[in-house]
């Protein structure tokens, strides 16, 4: 549509126009993103390789033994440590998306005229601070907490007796991270739903194909994408994670982003640290690569103008 | 068509039920806000208002509600600006390396704060910059970019040219053309970008808990500190309260606002594209009829990239 209208209101005066050296703006903001980001990542590689050391007076020559120790060495605590994180995140990672898939199936086709009211009202948790939802948590299933009390009045449990498992554990861990994402996992989805052309769907009833077989065969697999985004939301900001476990985890269910954190606070060895938060990195990036064709923006093609 | 009574019933439940699980942490804090105990803990025990007062005549946590407002309104602020000068440059017809450029404005989005954190603590060691809130401020300002540029460059490109082309041929600059006529248009989107960047950035812990300046936290590095000392609790319940109601109120107006302020300006575009007649409905009116036509994008897209 665009197109058409340059051709009438004239391609000739364009260049002399707005046209030219507008892509000059976006310097500042990339220069910004440049100094405050890769630079920050080329100085992570650096220490990683032991160039460069938080130590003054340490000598400091191209070392691979912080990568081979991380990669290598057997029985790595940190290697392990990433596995675990890693089915941490799968496993909240699916549980969100299976729980929020309902969801958005019902905003979209069931809510009626009031589903992005009813959206706002799923999303609105999520704008409220995120360390004091965690903090909540933290009152709810401390051991003298809102859950046990409720299970000990309920009589589950004698008095007295907090169930172990509920805070300081992976179930804290994995139940916070959950509830924390489930609202974002939703709104893809929805998004997918919404844009669905619903002949398709008249169009297998009228086929004769049973609501199961409608869902199975033409709406599931055409909300895929949301699905997948959806994910994706989930997976790469959890792989990350780190405050979440030092809230609600105990010594054992402490995640990735914890060690990182600690090499860089607790027991400082940059060299050490910078080799997983560079591991935590290049693994998100790649996440972000094998999916990133679910996760498009329009941010590539400009004037997409309205479709044709 | 939409599934059997049954259903329908379960899906209801299942999103009510999901609801009252997203909003019941903020109620337990609410009701812990007021409860006359040191210990958030059942059973209750009778109402209170001095947890608020305690909070408020404690200046230490004052001190860094006031530092993170400060910090907020500053990284949104300059975040935007750049949103606005990145999103002009990305409109441009041709722009060289566009894909990396994407690539690099976006990449905050995924690398974890935990890794961007270290980095921005390595970079500032390496330069010999003494840790402050200035370096907190511009370390928000970097993940918050890539959250200005989706609100705002999708507004830019939504613009019908025609209308610069229009102000140009009536003798304005350059810059009077976009000052008088694509801000205001884009105005919405400004106020949204504003609003993501500053929930952020407030709420923002990593970045904040390695840069601060010794004895200046910012609110969610004071929560976390003093999540640790049981004796404060109560008055950060309290004042999570506040904050809480705050940024709900505050979601709940930035959605309902920008809404109503797209509609209205499409309803006018529309109302000059088509016939009269049709088209003046904003595209929630008879949502449960699957003979719509495909939904207006627009509203999606706007719920989307709120929360993006």
């Amino acid at each position: 549509m665009s197109d058409t209208e340059d051709l009438v209101v004239g391609r000739d005066r364009r260049p002399s126009r707005l046209r030219p050296g507008r892509g000059i703006f976006v310097l500042p903001p990339l220069l910004l993103v440049v100094v405050l980001l890769l630079g920050p990542l080329v100085l992570i590689a650096l220490y990683s390789f032991g160039l460069r050391s938080n130590i003054p007076g340490t000598a400091t020559t191209f070392d691979t033994s912080n990568w081979k120790d991380f990669l290598t060495g057997s029985g790595n605590t940190f290697r392990g440590l990433l596995w675990h994180s890693l089915g941490i995140t799968l496993l909240v990672s699916v549980a969100t998306t299976v729980a929020a898939y309902p969801l958005a199936y019902f905003l979209s086709f069931l809510a009626g005229k009031h589903r992005y009211t009813l959206l706002l009202l799923l999303l609105a948790p999520f704008f409220t601070s995120y360390l004091l939802r965690v903090i909540a948590w933290q009152v709810i299933l401390n051991e003298n907490g809102v859950a046990n009390s409720l299970i000990q009045a309920l009589g589950l449990r004698p008095h007295g007796e907090a169930v172990p498992w509920l805070i300081y554990s992976n179930f804290a861990v994995a139940l916070v991270l959950f509830y924390s994402w489930i609202p974002f996992v939703a709104l893809p989805i929805f998004a997918v739903l919404e844009n669905m052309d619903r002949r398709l769907l008249e169009a297998a009833e009228d086929l004769g194909a049973s609501r199961t077989a409608t869902f199975l065969r033409v709406t599931l697999p055409l909300s895929l994408p949301g699905v997948i985004a959806g994910f994706v939301f989930v997976l790469i900001p959890t792989t990350g994670e780190f405050i979440t476990p030092l809230l609600v985890g105990g010594t054992g269910s402490q995640l990735f982003g914890n060690a990182i954190q600690s090499f860089f606070v607790d027991s400082p060895d940059w060299n050490y640290g910078s080799v997983l938060a560079l591991t935590l990195i290049t693994l998100v990036v790649a996440l972000t690569v094998v999916f990133g064709r679910f996760l498009t923006t329009d941010l590539r093609e400009p004037g997409r103008g309205t479709q044709e | 068509m939409r599934g059997t009574r049954a259903g329908r019933t379960a899906l209801w439940a299942y999103f009510v039920a999901f609801v009252v699980f997203l909003f019941a942490p903020l109620v337990v804090l609410v009701i812990f806000s007021v409860n006359d105990s040191t210990t958030p803990t059942l059973p209750l025990a009778g109402f209170t208002t001095k947890w608020f007062r305690l909070a408020f005549g404690n200046g230490e946590l004052t001190g860094a509600l006031v530092h993170s407002a400060e910090i907020g309104v500053v990284a949104s602020l300059v975040a935007t600006a750049l949103g606005i000068m990145a999103s002009i440059g990305l409109s441009a017809r041709r722009l060289r390396l566009r894909p990396v450029t994407v690539a690099i404005l976006l990449l905050p989005l995924v690398v974890p704060y935990i890794s961007l954190a270290v980095g921005l603590l390595i970079l500032m060691e390496a330069l010999g910059l003494p840790h402050s809130l200035t370096a907190v401020a511009l370390g928000h300002v970097v993940i918050a970019l890539p959250f200005s540029i989706l609100v705002v460059l999708p507004r830019l490109r939504s613009l019908d040219p025609a209308l610069v082309e229009a102000a140009r041929d009536l003798g304005a600059s350059d810059l009077a053309a976009f000052r008088l006529v694509t801000l205001p248009l884009l105005l919405p989107s400004l106020v949204s970008s504003f609003l993501i960047c500053f929930t952020t950035s407030f709420d923002e812990f990593a970045i904040a808990s390695f840069l601060y300046p010794p004895g200046e936290p910012t609110y969610p590095v004071f929560l976390y500190a003093s999540s640790r000392t049981p004796a404060l609790l109560p008055e950060v319940i309290a004042v999570g309260t506040i904050v809480i109601a705050l940024s709900l109120v505050l979601v709940l107006a930035a959605a309902g606002g920008r809404l109503w302020a797209e509609r209205r300006i499409e309803g006018r575009a529309k109302g000059q594209a088509q016939a009269p007649g049709d088209g003046a409905d904003g595209g929630t009116g008879g949502g449960g009829s699957s003979t719509d036509g495909p939904r207006p994008a627009t509203a999606p897209a706007a719920v989307t990239t709120q929360s993006a």
